[in-house]
């Protein structure tokens, strides 16, 4: 399912035009970011948790040329589905 | 900070910043997730774009072991929905981090830095959690202006990233200077790696073994050296002939002229004395032997400006006269007791115990003490400022 599909879809269930359906989603995303960049997680009953996580630098090592690189820390942002829909997927 | 943002609280903001009825925000917002989590289970894939992609992945099956019983079992295949950012909103997420790059390092570095990691685990998880005790400026300002909008919150906390970032940096940069000394500085590099335990533990090894070849040069040349001492009891001290015993002495240590010299001496006016001893009994030991060459050493030693620790250093070099003085530390460095305190020192940007030890002692070498007096564990790591105890040396 791509983006298209999915903002006519979304537009169908809440009765609103595509493009508001667009910019909502846009608006939506925005929203969360800020949460996101505030340190906090966004977590919705059914769906799941979308948080922020940092990861550690770390040194990694290059199996075939054995070169060593120190890979630098970096805040991923994580998925972690509820137990609800794991349930589902059994 | 670390705060669950829930659905209603979702609409709510969505509906300010949309300016919608928060009824027709929470729909929305309720509907956006629904079709995602119905979807990738009907669909496999559903993609968002500006948020990224939700994918359901097979997992095969694959074995593991129970740790408590050590037990093996199959973890069966499953399915497991992954999520993978969209690129844009990744970059603006790591943005705090975004100034680091991905560096090539040396074998050194690496373990330098895994050492460090574990010293310093819980400073690098500062950002996450800012009430690590190192960085108060994060913890404290929300606290003091708590009424501040979101957005100066955020600036804040990156500004706290950032303040960690340099000083990650920094601390990176030194380390990396620290590397290039220890590189440069070959006693130093010795005894700040484990190889420096190591080589340490070979130069033990090299003079014990010294001593005991030394020891059974001895006992091999005893007869010749006994029956010569037998001879000088029995035609009364002839001069010429304690001469030949002196001689041998040399042979112990013919690098040092000054002990030297001064075995000639006390073998002139005493030579009863080496003489006797060795000769009541002839078939002893390879250590006794020794002694006596050892003895006459011993006593004109003290007696000159050199101190008793440097001597036994000198005295087995000077069998292996190319080798530097500077290879033994260790001889040098178990010879003094620390009494009192001759000083504190605060270190400057780049200086190392090294140069405490110099300015201090007149000797690098003598480094391991101020380390040892201060417990540090790690002198290849020291940070500018930190205030070290300069111990007041007895020899021993």
């Amino acid at each position: 399912m791509n983006n298209k599909q999915f903002l006519n879809e979304l537009s169908d269930k809440c009765q609103i035009g595509a493009e508001q359906a667009a910019t909502q989603v846009e608006q939506l995303i925005g929203v969360m970011e800020k949460i996101w960049q505030d340190g906090d997680s966004v977590s919705l009953s059914g769906f799941g948790v979308l948080e922020v996580k940092k990861k550690n630098e770390r040194v990694s090592v290059n199996p075939t040329t054995g070169v060593r690189m120190l890979v630098p820390p970096k805040l991923v942002l994580t998925y972690k589905p509820s137990s609800l829909l794991k349930e589902k997927l059994k | 900070m670390d705060n669950k943002i829930n659905l209603s609280q979702l609409a709510e903001r969505l509906a300010q910043e949309g300016g919608m009825s928060k009824a027709a925000a929470e729909q929305f917002v309720k509907n956006f997730f629904d079709i995602i989590s119905q979807r990738v289970l009907v669909e496999g894939l559903v993609k968002v774009k500006g948020l990224g992609t939700f994918k359901l992945i097979q997992m095969e099956d694959r074995e593991s072991v129970n740790v408590n019983t050590g037990e093996r079992f199959t973890i069966e295949g499953h399915q497991k929905i992954s999520f993978v950012p969209d690129a844009d909103l990744k970059d603006r997420i790591n943005k705090p981090f975004a100034a680091f790059d991905t560096v090539e390092i040396s074998k050194e570095q690496a373990e330098a830095l895994s050492r460090m990691d574990e010293e310093d685990e819980q400073e690098v998880v500062a950002p996450v959690a800012p009430a690590v005790p190192e960085k108060p400026a994060a913890p404290e300002k929300p606290a003091e202006e708590p009424k501040k909008s979101a957005k100066e919150k955020r600036l804040e906390q990156k500004q706290a990233k950032k303040a960690e970032e340099a000083k990650m940096k920094a601390q990176k940069q030194q380390e990396k200077k620290e590397a290039a000394k220890v590189v440069d500085t070959p006693t130093v590099k010795d005894i700040t790696q484990k190889k420096g335990t190591r080589c340490l533990l070979k130069v033990l090894i090299a003079i014990l073994t010294m001593i005991l070849v030394i020891g059974l040069v001895l006992f091999m040349l005893w007869p010749v050296v006994g029956n010569s001492v037998l001879d000088i009891v029995e035609k009364n001290l002839n001069k010429a002939k304690i001469e030949m015993v002196s001689d041998s002495v040399k042979t112990v240590a013919p690098a040092e002229v000054a002990p030297v010299k001064a075995v000639e001496a006390p073998a002139e006016t005493e030579s009863a004395k080496p003489a006797e001893s060795p000769a009541v009994k002839p078939a002893q030991p390879q250590q006794k032997p020794a002694k006596p060459a050892v003895k006459p050493a011993e006593t004109p030693a003290r007696t000159e400006s050199l101190t008793a620790a440097k001597y036994p250093v000198i005295k087995l070099n000077s069998k292996d006269e190319a080798k530097d003085l500077s290879e033994f530390t260790l001889a040098d460095v178990v010879n003094f007791s620390m009494e009192g305190v001759l000083d504190t020192y605060t270190l400057k940007k780049g200086e190392t115990l090294t140069i405490v030890a110099l300015n201090y002692y007149g000797s690098k070498k003598l480094w391991p003490y101020i380390a040892k007096y201060n417990n540090i564990n790690d002198p290849a790591r020291l940070k500018a400022g930190t205030v070290v105890k300069v111990p007041v040396l007895k020899s021993k």
